[in-house]
């Protein structure tokens, strides 16, 4: 279990853990972002947002944040 | 005579569905814009007939659910359960059906009588995804249309649903969450039964939501005698649910939820593996967004924007001249003929059109900027710069969303500061306003082009881009400050959709330009002209003065305060007066100092070589650019201050603004004026 900003683009990840405020918690989980869900690094360019794929869509997801959110490799 | 309303319709959808353009679709011209009652969030509501019948429709503000995550999300069940429309139509963008679900749970978690459209279906088909139409109806037992809310298809069958609907039943389907889940929300539903009178839709929507720990539905049970005995009852559900599925409550229901989703959609969506082409949207943004070239090419584009809007605006501008200049001529010499006393001509021909003349000639710039503003919000790239800018913005306190709203500052700061509410935490919104004035507003702009016309002819673009990068650099170092002396500890999460590129609609634009245009020719049409009489009245008065002289009023008033000027340069009466009044609307500065110069119609050919000739008696080009920066930087318009105090809900943020904004615009038209003239520019 890593951090999503350990991860490479392409990696698709099953997210594991979610270290986060219960009010942005349920954000993420509205987006489709949560716990068992299966989603795909786009773009992670070591500084910066990160981009992922969450269901069909894009989202971008501050550095601080994915610092927060562990997932793990299939 | 008015007729009644038949039927009222709210519309909801995600974020980037479509949902505007269904709105415009339906309703065209006529909508009006207005607050939810006792909220700062805008309502907007249209109305049209469909088959005799009457109908509204109300635009819900776009969210990703109904809870209460922003203030929004509250407006839209509070508007289901208390207004009790008698449709909701949820708007479904078919390439990402399965996020959309999400809210339809929860709109029949709410009970809302539901009726779906969906969306871009043709476009998902493009990418392989179809989706069974009549198996999803038949599923969810909501009616499922079809739409193109771009082409117009679909609307008439969408319309003749909502109908029928209205005359069935509310939705029947029962959500279930498994008999544990299932079992602690009954526990719930009786014990406020047993306490309340409540109906059952509400009852069902307030304990799922006090389930899952939504403070806002608590809040409305604060007072009540039995709330700690709710809340605790409530309080063993949750930690007995998290023990028997070692999970947090949250993402139990995420989970049961997406499970019903996933279900549904297995039986529904065919998703065929299409070979595709990249799409435009990825080759766009591998440079969008790309590390090195995102910002050049955001730059590049806001450049280029600007270009734009001059060059566009050049000849309208010259149309509307004419027009005013032949208005002018015409109005005085039959006020003449008529036998009007010549202190009644000078006000009308001086007060009122060469006042709001002068303002209004500025529409077609300020109607390009907002179009092309609305271009970059409609067709996705304004996320894009959220995401570019995100990394600098940290730097001042702020998260990438925030940029947004100091983009839309360059078209107007009062709805770029309405727009600081999509930012979740008051002190982002703080900042962000406070910072916000800097952006150099489009009312701006006629001050800069009345004195680059005057003094840089031949670098008219580049200066006025100066004047904005220097309003950008002002608002980062203010940021700055603020992060270290005010917000130490501010940061909320970062996390925003990039939607596909899409072209907008013309229709889309018109309408977004024309809110703001519309709002512009309204406050021409009654500050500005209230203003300009006062400003003629000040320039005449006392009686037998030369009209605008410094004898008058206007000249006694901006004598006055002129040594506070001298040091930055324009130390005439003349621009002291125009800068008092510039408190107004910038704009007016343009009037005043048309008024005070005594040039009728400015905006005639004539009018404006005269003007620039005044100006270049009384400025040097330093102490003219020196004049504009403080134009850029100095206290925020009325309206702005008015929209500050509303939005924070005291005064003492108006209050503060005014004092350092000006402040910092002092020094900086000071270091402006005096370092030129070390530097031998004077």
């Amino acid at each position: 279990m890593q951090a999503l900003t350990e991860f490479k683009k392409t990696n698709k990840l099953k997210i594991k853990h979610l270290d986060c405020g219960q009010n942005f918690k349920r954000r993420l989980a509205e987006l489709g972002l949560f716990e068992d869900m299966e989603i795909e690094i786009i773009k992670n360019d070591n500084f910066g947002p990160l981009l992922i794929k969450i269901l069909d869509s894009k989202i971008a997801l501050g550095r601080g944040e994915a610092e927060k959110i562990y997932g793990e490799k299939n | 005579m008015v007729k009644k309303i038949d039927i009222k319709i709210g519309l909801i959808g995600n974020p980037n569905v479509g949902k505007s353009t269904l709105f415009n679709a339906l309703t065209g011209a006529k909508q009006h814009v207005g607050n939810w009652p006792g909220k700062t969030i805008e309502k907007k509501e249209g109305e049209f007939s469909f088959e005799g019948k009457k109908i509204q429709l109300v635009d819900l503000p776009g969210s990703y659910s109904l809870t209460a995550y922003s203030e929004e999300e509250t407006i839209t069940s509070n508007f289901i359960l208390q207004e009790k429309p008698d449709v909701v139509v949820q708007i479904i963008d078919a390439q990402n059906f399965v996020r959309n679900l999400f809210m339809t749970i929860q709109l029949i978690e709410l009970g809302t009588p539901l009726v779906i459209a969906l969306n871009m279906a043709d476009l998902a088909e493009i990418s392989g995804v179809s989706i069974n139409i009549k198996e999803l109806s038949r599923l969810l037992d909501i009616p499922v249309v079809v739409i193109s809310a771009r082409k117009q298809t679909g609307i008439n069958n969408l319309l003749e649903n909502v109908l029928k609907k209205r005359n069935t039943e509310k939705t029947k389907i029962k959500l279930t969450y498994g008999t544990e889940v299932n079992d602690e929300l009954n526990k719930i539903k009786n014990f406020i039964k047993s306490k309340e009178k409540i109906g059952k839709r509400e009852l069902n929507w307030l304990s799922l939501k006090l389930l899952e720990g939504d403070y806002r539905a608590e809040q409305n049970l604060t007072k009540k005698p039995y709330y700690f005995e709710l809340k605790s009852l409530v309080q063993k559900s949750i930690s007995h649910l998290q023990n028997v599925f070692g999970k947090d409550i949250i993402t139990i229901l995420a989970n049961t939820r997406y499970g019903f989703i996933e279900g549904l959609a297995r039986k529904v969506v065919n998703r065929k593996k299409i070979k595709q082409k990249i799409k435009f949207s990825e080759k766009f943004d591998d440079i969008a967004i790309n590390k090195f070239l995102g910002i050049p090419l955001f730059l590049f584009i806001i450049f280029l924007m600007f270009q734009a809007t001059f060059k566009l605006s050049e000849p309208i501008m010259g149309w509307i001249e004419l027009l005013f200049g032949f208005l002018g001529n015409n109005v005085s010499s039959l006020l003449t003929n008529l036998g009007f006393s010549s202190l009644f001509i000078s006000l009308i021909n001086d007060g009122i059109i060469g006042g709001v003349g002068g303002i209004l000639i500025f529409i077609p710039i300020i109607g390009i900027l907002f179009l092309l503003i609305a271009l970059l919000e409609d067709s996705g790239y304004m996320a894009r710069v959220a995401y570019v800018m995100d990394k600098l913005m940290h730097k001042i306190g702020l998260h990438g969303k925030a940029f947004i709203p100091l983009i839309l500052g360059f078209g107007c700061n009062v709805p770029a500061i309405m727009a600081t509410r999509t930012l979740e935490t008051k002190k982002d919104r703080l900042l962000s306003i406070l910072i916000n004035p800097f952006i150099s507003c489009s009312a701006r702009l006629p001050v800069y082009v009345l004195f680059v016309g005057a003094f840089f002819t031949a670098y008219q673009g580049l200066v006025i881009f100066s004047l904005y990068l220097l309003g950008i650099i002002v608002a980062i170092l203010a940021g700055l400050i603020f992060k270290k002396f005010l917000f130490k500890d501010l940061s909320s999460p970062f996390v925003i959709e990039l939607p596909p590129y899409r072209w907008p609609t013309f229709k889309g634009l018109f309408i977004h330009a024309w809110e703001k245009i519309w709002l512009f020719i309204k406050k021409a049409g009654t500050v500005i002209l209230a203003f300009s009489v006062i400003i003629w009245a000040l320039a005449s008065l006392p009686a037998g003065v030369e009209y605008g002289s410094e004898q008058s009023w206007a000249g006694s008033l901006g004598k006055t305060v002129t040594p506070v000027f001298e040091p930055l340069g324009f130390g005439n009466w003349q621009s002291s007066v125009a800068l008092i009044f510039g408190f107004v609307a910038k704009e007016v500065v343009v009037g005043t100092f048309g008024t005070l110069y005594g040039v009728d119609n400015i905006d005639s050919l004539v009018g404006t070589e005269s003007l620039n000739n005044a100006l270049q008696n009384d400025f040097t080009p330093l102490s003219a650019y020196a004049f504009m920066v403080f134009v850029l930087l100095y206290v925020p318009c009325m309206a702005v201050l008015a929209v500050v105090k509303k939005e924070t809900g005291s005064w003492k943020w108006p209050l503060f603004m005014v004092v350092y904004t000006t402040g910092i615009a002092w020094i900086v038209a000071f270091v402006v004026y005096q370092g030129g003239k070390l530097l031998g520019l004077g």
